[in-house]
């Protein structure tokens, strides 16, 4: 029945998801996956997409996959109390420490980007699914950002400029010099603390310091 | 909050210790509103490079299909520069000591700038 309402919808995200859910209690986890990418295509803030991409990479214990879903979840629908508690349930059960304790610099859907301060993408993304443009547009908007706030640095006698965070309503993304000649942005959902927003992006500036002497 | 209770509040927030100025900017055109800062510190400049920096901001979450700002924090090696923003065009901003105590001064700004009208 899912699939036949499928290809009578096949724009509907409800309807992939519908289908992903079959597939997930069928125990077939590639297709709920490819299902459930579907339903992202057709609604990039389909919230439940993303806990059913979150709830599969749990039950194979990729604890950093499930948290980075809930997350992007968080981002849509900060105020759902399901997507908390199932990010408190993942940060709970994961071994010894946090998920991102080894930052991902090269995996264009972590959350972090690197580039240099042309605005040119170095490395890692921004976007829900590694979405390249995406991640340009940003590198050229997040170098712009790089510099200004050391324009401000600079004029008001500040010093060097350590961090930088914006707060949006779904949103938090911290930016960090590294070297003097780029900056990483890390982008979250709303709901992590602040402490450790900067925490991550501090333990990322570091990897990318280190990665950027390596390809010198 | 009539002008009288912004300066109040803007007072209140120079008096942590490490606040050098607070100041309500128009971030349409980076112009000084209301102010309460110590001599030294350029409060239209403050202004200027503030609202240039929120512009940019919200440059970056738009390429990131994120929401706009609601609130900024550059920390630099001797201060701190907070904003949150109020009702449209209106942003509260402090200069700080980087010392300071950033995190009170940012539960404040937001308290103040949500009852800014």
């Amino acid at each position: 029945m899912a699939l036949a309402g499928l290809g009578h919808y096949p724009s509907v995200a409800d309807a992939h998801d519908l289908l992903a859910r079959i597939r997930a209690d069928q125990g077939d986890d590639a297709a709920a996956i490819a299902a459930w990418h579907a339903a992202l295509e057709c609604d990039p803030a389909h919230v439940g997409a993303r806990k059913g991409l979150a709830f599969v990479a749990f039950r194979a214990r990729d604890f950093t996959t499930a948290e980075r879903q809930l997350e992007l979840a968080a981002m849509h629908a900060p105020h759902d109390a399901t997507v908390m508690v199932a990010l408190d349930r993942v940060r709970s059960v994961q071994p010894g420490a946090v998920a991102e304790d080894v930052p991902r610099l090269t995996d264009p859907a972590s959350g972090l980007l690197l580039y240099d301060m042309q605005g040119m993408r170095l490395a890692g993304g921004v976007g829900d699914d590694g979405d390249e443009t995406l991640a340009d547009a940003v590198a050229a908007e997040g170098a712009g950002l790089t510099r200004e706030a050391a324009r401000l640095t600079r004029l008001l006698g500040l010093g060097r400029t350590r961090h930088f965070l914006v707060e949006t309503a779904d949103a938090r993304i911290a930016m960090i010099p590294v070297a003097d000649d780029a900056a990483l942005l890390l982008h979250r959902g709303a709901a992590i603390p602040i402490g450790r927003l900067l925490a991550l992006a501090g333990r990322a500036a570091q990897a990318a310091d280190e990665w950027l002497e390596r390809m010198r | 909050m009539n002008p009288e209770e912004w300066s109040d509040a803007l007072r209140q927030l120079t008096g942590i210790t490490g606040v050098l100025g607070a100041l309500i900017i128009s971030a349409d055109d980076g112009l000084v509103v209301a102010e309460t800062a110590i001599d030294e510190l350029a409060t239209a400049d403050v202004a200027a490079l503030a609202a240039a920096l929120v512009s940019r901001a919200a440059r970056c979450t738009a390429a990131m299909r994120s929401a706009v700002p609601s609130s900024i924090h550059l920390l630099a090696e001797q201060g701190a520069v907070l904003a949150v923003a109020g009702p449209p065009p209106l942003w509260l901003v402090a200069v700080a000591r980087h010392d300071a105590e950033l995190g009170r001064l940012r539960l404040l700004l937001r308290d103040f700038a949500g009852a800014l009208r």
